[in-house]
């Protein structure tokens, strides 16, 4: 009779809906890092590199989990660390150093300093989850600024060390309830602290590790469109976990990012891709050229997916592509940029999207478009939680806010990778040595993406014996 | 016995195939070769950077033939590849010393 009342085996506050969905988006996020981003940079180095980058991306999301577990998500989304008095900006600057281990810290109902408007509706082990795939993405982004020299043993270190020392921290300020979320300033699903940060990490980390060998920059072609494609195909899909889990409810903001991003997306596409057809000196559509757009119109819209209406997720597709394509083809001849070898343009489609589509949001955000309702009361009530820019509220107050915290991510992410990458340097190095570079992934792993087999049967018995030989 | 090779735009393989069959040709070995000539290379672009191709793909053909068959194989391969435009390729001709017929055992012009 214990079980009489209830014969549903999970706690009360849990719903199945929101639970679901947030370890679906989850799901969908990670895809987009395994297999999505590891095929696509393979797909857009040069062959010799194919398997070296792919295994960073690989390890490079394996390393951020362990972190996750072990100090991570408590530093980053955990309760603060009271550096300062109430209020000040070190009262809310990083969580406590502590993993994420017992079974109720797993099992209990989630809780973040954000959510002070209605609780989380599914375990902190989903919150966790997600809330990992995205720290995991971000050091896989800044990698494509830095793939045909990085060496790897130096990668091994730079994730655990950026992790802890720069995305926990943007993390815990922006989103885990911190300084400059209690100042108002937001970020719907990373367009700050994901892209931003991993384009300005991109930048800072090339600089330091210099270009790649000049044979490498001349003949940088791409090895497999194809694989591209894929990894690309993921990404854009995989879109729709990564905005439509971040209102953490499988309501209909949920849905209204997920539609907002995709239609961003695709204004994106197409607008760099007609430039390409108007304004280049070849009047060519171009294939890369229109996933750039693609980028530009996911990252752009990531700051404010769920807070600006149908007309507004257009203009920012729409405003981010032009301006970064720009940036592509104007900035990317003027100094610094162009002395600063980014291998993949991680800095344009990601650091130059991000900081336009998180300064978008202080102009375009639609009050109307409720992020979370009032319960039992009209939907829009008193108390529900929306954004609301320059166009509606005629204040440039969201546009200051949003400005802040941009400064900071670039301040502190710019200052502190480079701090990280200068240690790496003195401690394991930064380079692989020219020898190895000019050989690739044989020298590297002893192993190559598409081994070329010797057709014949071998004739000498192995030297080893095996019951199989017997 | 002599050795017919020749260099083709890869489009042109199946007219040259039938034209060698018709002359009495009864085998041919192909490989993908890449060259250059008074074509030029091509241009392609990656993510706005352009990159010139100098080398450009082609079909290398080799017939071995007894010594009355050479001229109208030969005569058969450069019509079949003749596009009358620049790239169309080259035939040459060259002396064989001595076959063998793995399977048979046969050795010179019969085992051509």
């Amino acid at each position: 009779m214990l079980f009489a009342a209830t014969n549903i085996p999970y706690p009360g506050w849990l719903n199945p809906g929101d639970n679901t969905w947030q370890l679906v988006a989850a799901t969908l996020v990670g895809l987009m890092s395994l297999p999505g981003l590891a095929v696509l940079y393979g797909g857009l180095v040069r062959k010799k590199f194919i398997v070296n980058t792919m295994l960073m991306c690989f390890a490079g999301f394996a390393l951020t989990l362990v972190v996750w577990m072990l100090w991570g998500y408590n530093m980053a989304f955990g309760t603060f660390s009271h550096f300062g008095p109430t209020g000040s900006f070190f009262a809310g600057f990083i969580g406590h150093f502590k993993p994420l281990a017992s079974a109720f810290a797993e099992q209990g109902q989630a809780v973040s300093g954000a959510n002070t408007l209605i609780p989380f509706h599914f375990p902190t082990a989903t919150l966790a989850y997600f809330q990992f795939v995205f720290a995991a993405i971000t050091p896989l982004l800044f990698l494509g600024g830095l793939v045909g020299r990085l060496k790897f043993k130096a990668w091994l270190l730079i994730v655990p060390l950026w992790i802890t020392m720069v995305y926990c921290v943007d993390a815990a300020l922006l989103w885990g309830g911190g300084f400059f979320a209690q100042k108002g300033a937001v970020d719907f699903s990373g367009g700050y602290v994901i892209h931003l940060s991993a384009g300005c990490a991109a930048f800072v980390g090339a600089a330091i590790v210099g270009p790649r060998r000049w044979q490498d920059r001349e003949n940088a072609f791409p090895s497999n469109l194809m694989m591209v494609a894929v990894g690309i195909g993921i990404i854009w899909l995989g879109w729709n976990g990564f905005n439509g889990g971040d209102p953490f409810y499988a309501g209909s903001d949920a849905a209204a990012a997920v539609l907002n991003t995709n239609v961003a997306t695709a204004v994106g596409l197409l607008t760099w891709m007609f430039m390409d057809m108007l304004f280049t000196k070849q009047k060519k559509a171009t294939f890369l050229g229109a996933l750039n757009g693609m980028l530009c119109g996911l990252v752009a819209i990531t700051p404010s997916a769920g807070w600006v209406d149908g007309t507004g997720a257009i203009l920012v597709g729409l405003i981010a592509t032009v301006l970064v394509w720009v940036a592509w083809n104007y900035l990317s001849k003027i100094r610094p940029f162009s002395k600063v070898d980014d291998a993949l343009g991680v800095v344009y489609t990601h650091g130059c999207a991000g900081l336009i589509g998180g300064l978008l949001v202080g102009f375009l955000a639609d009050p109307g478009m409720i992020e979370y309702g009032v319960p039992g009361k009209v939907y829009d009530a008193a108390g529900s939680f929306s954004v609301s820019g320059w166009f509606y509220s005629h204040s440039f107050h969201q546009l200051w806010e949003q400005f802040l915290a941009a400064a900071w991510i670039i301040c502190w992410t710019s200052a502190i990778t480079a701090l990280i990458f200068y240690f790496v340097k003195v401690t394991v190095g930064l380079r692989e040595s020219d020898a190895d570079l000019a050989i690739g992934d044989v020298a590297i792993h002893e192993e190559e993406a598409f081994p070329e087999p010797t057709f014949g049967e071998p004739v000498l018995t192995p030297s080893h014996t095996h019951s199989d030989n017997n | 016995m002599k050795l017919i090779s020749a260099v083709i735009k890869p489009f042109k393989l199946d007219e040259i195939k039938v034209a060698v069959r018709e002359v009495g040709v009864t085998g041919m070995t192909v490989s993908q070769v890449r060259g250059f000539g008074r074509t030029g290379g091509h241009i392609e672009i990656y993510r706005g950077k352009e990159y010139e191709f100098d080398f450009v793909d082609k079909l290398q053909v080799e017939i071995v033939v007894t010594d009355e068959l050479v001229d109208r194989v030969v005569d058969a391969v450069a019509s079949a590849a003749r596009t009358d435009t620049v790239g169309d390729g080259m035939v040459w001709v060259t002396d064989i010393e001595h076959v063998v017929r793995i399977r048979t055992g046969e050795r010179g012009p019969s085992a051509v």
